[in-house]
């Protein structure tokens, strides 16, 4: 009990724990790239409002928005083989790695955040660009492309960044549904020497790392699309 | 698919009994972030010596940690330490006399003085600075410029940000569930632990904190309207 921290097994922790980073990144990748997917189909709902569908869509992003990370993981891991196995006749509770409930509770979760990200910066532009692009002959498509998508992504960019640390911050809760990722290794470390205090100290500093080089990487991202400002700034 | 409504009702009646701990969870945090955080974010902005570097460093490495890394650190320093610095103080008291709730009231207070900093900081920023200089023109001290100018100013402009915070809160304490505070989650899993409906016990927690946060974003729409009602 005396001794709390030292600094011989922090070292020690380090090429156990670092190996696990890549769960952490993992979920991050597959939680960004699908999710900006259905974020960008939930986005299209929401502004062409189809009947029903749209309904439905409102009630999805404000139970996302409104229930914690937990508890969504949860509902996911216990939820998805209610649902699946009945109808296939699956038996995935026992069969799925843990962390492919992980995958899909995140991906639900970003399609409804970053669909309110999206929407906003389309709608920063000026209504008049997209009729200007009507009237030079382009396609609604087109001028979507062209004119539109590329000044959204700048305006986007900056709350796609704190978005992204979110994720970072939030894939450190799926240790809860067994996913032996950063945290979960920790764990592991403390019940099998007692000692926890110098691993979860070392998975501190490696979320606090990822996330100060997150927030100047897209700071740096989002100076380089500022194509506006370029030129005076010099 | 067999889903017990029942399982669902007797789970949230469990949760609703739990509330009072969620609520100090939240509004203790949120009170403590708003004193302190905005003192943090005048700090910064008319940068006072020292305290002004020291959280400018502190504040974004602190929000790099996630609460549930954050909070199994306090959950183990409480668990090794609480006796020791109890008998500092010469009190009879153990730490079985002391509920673990303050550690979650720990964390999560530091992590709203600096989720709240941050946006009165860039609240702050976002007034002219003019502004500062017409009141020291017509004879105003600092205190009061920032009492009757500035203040009245940053509550419209921090409020929408704030109200993802607040959310952000909100969700924040169901993880201290994880270290083995009661709270809602964890009330509503009492029944879900004895009849092996955790399914439902989830869902029924699910229901209370979205009703939690629709209130919340109704009581902030509110105060939004009547703060910025100088504007009109």
């Amino acid at each position: 009990m005396g001794d709390l921290f030292n600094f011989g097994r922090f070292l020690h922790n380090i090429p156990i724990l670092f190996p696990y980073l890549i769960e952490n990144v993992k979920i991050l990748f597959y939680a960004t790239l699908f999710g900006v997917l259905l974020g960008l189909l939930v986005a299209a709902v929401r502004m062409k409002k189809p009947p029903v569908l749209y309904q439905l869509i409102t009630v999805y992003i404000s139970f996302m928005r409104g229930t914690p990370m937990l508890v969504q993981l949860m509902l996911i891991y216990y939820g998805l083989p209610l649902v699946i196995d009945p109808l296939f006749g699956w038996n995935i509770g026992r069969t799925w790695e843990p962390s492919i409930f992980a995958y899909a509770t995140f991906v639900l979760n970003q399609g409804a955040f970053l669909s309110s990200i999206f929407i906003s910066a389309i709608e920063a532009i000026p209504k008049g660009q997209s009729e200007a692009a009507y009237s030079v002959g382009l396609t609604g498509l087109q001028g979507f492309y062209r004119i539109i998508a590329p000044q959204a992504v700048r305006i986007a960019l900056p709350p796609f960044g704190t978005d992204f640390i979110g994720v970072l911050h939030n894939a450190s809760l799926v240790y809860v549904v067994g996913v032996v990722d950063l945290v979960g290794r920790a764990k592991a470390i403390g019940s099998a020497t007692g000692h926890v205090l110098e691993a979860y100290l070392f998975v501190a500093a490696i979320f606090v790392l990822c996330s100060l080089a997150v927030r100047i990487w897209f700071g740096a991202l989002s100076k380089k699309l500022d194509y506006r400002n370029r030129g005076e700034a010099e | 698919m067999s889903i017990s409504i029942d399982a669902i009702r007797e789970s949230f009646i469990s949760a609703v009994g739990y509330l009072p701990q969620t609520l100090a969870l939240v509004l203790i945090p949120l009170l403590l972030g708003i004193v302190l955080g905005t003192l943090v974010a005048f700090a910064r902005v008319y940068k006072i010596p020292v305290l002004s570097q020291f959280f400018s460093c502190f504040i974004p490495v602190y929000q790099g940690i996630p609460i549930v890394v954050a909070l199994l650190i306090y959950q183990l320093v409480y668990l090794m330490k609480c006796d020791d610095v109890l008998k500092f103080f010469h009190s009879s008291k153990t730490i079985a006399d002391i509920d673990n709730i303050v550690v979650g009231l720990f964390a999560l207070s530091l992590m709203m003085l600096c989720n709240v900093s941050e946006i009165m900081r860039g609240a702050l920023l976002s007034i002219d600075k003019g502004q500062n200089e017409a009141a020291y023109a017509v004879g105003l001290s600092t205190v009061q410029a920032i009492r009757r100018i500035m203040i009245p100013q940053i509550i419209p402009v921090a409020i929408p940000t704030m109200v993802n915070s607040t959310v952000g809160l909100i969700k924040a304490t169901s993880i201290v569930y994880a270290v083995g505070i009661a709270e809602v989650l964890s009330g509503a899993l009492v029944p879900a632990s004895r009849r092996y409906t955790f399914f439902e016990g989830y869902l029924a927690a699910a229901f209370l904190y979205w009703m939690l946060t629709i209130a919340v974003e109704m009581a902030y729409q509110f105060a939004e309207k009547k703060s910025g009602s100088f504007r009109r």
